[in-house]
């Protein structure tokens, strides 16, 4: 591979390419990145790496443990905002390319961490380089979906979001799969999986930097031409990044994202022992693991199902749906809980989950429509930090809350109730927000050329 | 072109198909 082919100008599409060929590009890194959601499902081997059947003295603790996923979060934030003009300006492939090697070589590093049984090289490999991998795999491909459908914005970006939800879908069975493969007398089979899984998604990722084109820059869809007058909040203007992060537009939005993200994140991470411990007795361990894949499926139809609906209503209406009816349904769930109703109960959850992913997969399309496309994907990058924070304050709360509530006397059964409605007062501030918003000062306008 | 389309959608379309029918699966156990 030379290293022009990964350049930008070498990736401008011939006139009769079709754009349906670059959703695919956009989930093949998409369905790989998304591998984080299941990193739990790596959390009780990697605590029995010395002991085999059970943890011995030596292995690392579940806490210890826990930090890989959350300094992965971090680094994708971080990565994203950091990384993002770099993104925009050296195009898809090359990013795409740099996320691969981040991300395949990140468990190929913390593979070696577990050798050696070094949790500083796992936090290092998986943590570090794994996250910038997720945080720039994850904005590579949205701006130029945004460029190939400016007619369907929210659908593209949809596509290519929703792969992150469905990531974790593939990956926690395979994981399963190949840890139950690999298994030994003397090895819980994690090393292996680990070698595994960053060749395959390697070479998966792969797959996208080589389908991945731009379009030239005086492309538009046939048949298509831009609105004479555009919708209210829908600019035909650009704003640079350095001057997007100055207008209120970008706080507010930035606000949007961590309270919808919040809200969702703390309940998907706290999902099977909430449901045991609501329903108690009721509910098994392994129904509880069928109650979070039922949730995550949802938080990956959403992400199509909400960003293409924001094609049709807007995207501030589409977010007013996701504050006001989340508010609703987190205020009905400890009625739902008292009612003893499961299947009301797991219904709740999957709409409030499907918006928590919907809200991802939006706000590409919304910030396109408050910044326009010039800098769309450096501007998302460093929105991108807003999940950093939630990823931190949504587990915190939900965990220290729940937990208080048990230590002042609270059975477990009511313990998630004041959680509930602290996440109904976030969507508030969310919703406070959003109806906030309006369409970005002039002043804010690049005037420069937007080709380059 | 067409070709390449069906192979494109095919090949992160298997696993993705293979993903949510595993979790359907699991999801399973809890109505039962």
């Amino acid at each position: 591979m030379t290293a022009s082919f990964l350049d930008r100008e070498n990736t401008v599409a011939p006139p009769e390419f079709n754009r349906f060929l670059v959703p695919p590009a956009a989930l093949a890194v998409h369905l790989c990145i998304g591998q984080a959601y299941a990193f739990s499902t790596f959390n009780l081997p990697l605590t029995k790496l010395i002991g085999i059947s059970a943890s011995a003295p030596g292995d690392w603790d579940l806490k210890q443990v826990g930090w890989i996923f959350s300094i992965a979060i971090v680094f994708l934030g971080s990565s994203a905002a950091v990384f993002g003009r770099w993104v925009e300006r050296v195009g898809p492939r090359r990013s795409m390319f740099a996320s691969a090697l981040c991300f395949g070589g990140g468990f190929l590093v913390s593979a070696v961490g577990i050798h050696l049984h070094q949790l500083w090289i796992i936090y290092l490999g998986y943590g570090v380089l794994g996250g910038c991998g997720l945080g720039i795999g994850y904005i590579s491909p949205v701006s130029t979906l945004i460029k190939w459908f400016p007619d369907r914005p929210g659908m593209a970006t949809g596509m290519a979001i929703m792969g992150f939800g469905g990531g974790a879908l593939i990956a926690a069975p395979l994981s399963v799969l190949l840890m139950a493969h690999f298994k030994t007398a003397t090895s819980n089979g994690v090393l292996e999986t680990f070698v595994t899984m960053g060749v395959i998604y390697f070479m998966f990722m792969m797959i996208g930097v080589y389908a991945v084109r731009v379009p030239a820059p005086d492309w538009k869809p046939a048949g298509w031409t831009a609105p004479a007058r555009p919708k209210q909040l829908v600019t035909s203007a650009n704003v640079a990044v350095d001057m997007a992060w100055r207008t209120p537009q970008f706080w507010l939005l930035w606000v949007v994202l961590c309270m919808n993200v919040t809200a969702g994140i703390g309940v998907l991470g706290q999902a099977s022992p909430m449901i045991q411990e609501i329903f108690t007795g009721r509910v098994t361990p392994a129904a509880a693991a069928g109650f979070v894949g039922l949730i995550s499926l949802f938080n990956m139809i959403g992400r199509f199902f909400w960003a293409s609906t924001s094609d049709y209503i807007g995207r501030r209406n589409t977010y007013m749906i996701f504050f006001l009816l989340g508010i609703l349904l987190y205020s009905t769930v400890p009625t739902l809980g008292h009612l003893g109703s499961i299947p009301l109960f797991v219904a709740a959850f999957c709409i409030i989950l499907s918006m928590y992913g919907g809200g991802f997969a939006t706000i590409p399309a919304y910030l396109r429509d408050m910044f326009g496309t010039y800098q769309v994907g450096a501007i998302h990058g460093r929105l991108l930090t807003a999940w950093s924070v939630a990823g931190v304050l949504g587990p915190v709360l939900v965990n220290y809350i729940r937990q208080f509530q048990i230590d002042s006397g609270v059975a477990k059964a009511q313990a998630y109730s004041i959680t509930m409605y602290i996440m109904c007062g976030l969507l508030l501030i969310g919703f406070l927000c959003n109806f906030a918003m309006r369409a970005v000062n002039e002043k804010y306008f690049y005037r420069g050329s937007t080709q380059s | 072109m067409k070709g390449r389309l069906a192979v494109l959608w095919l090949l992160v379309g298997i696993p993705l198909l293979w993903g949510v029918m595993k979790t359907l699966q699991n999801a399973m156990k809890l109505f039962q």
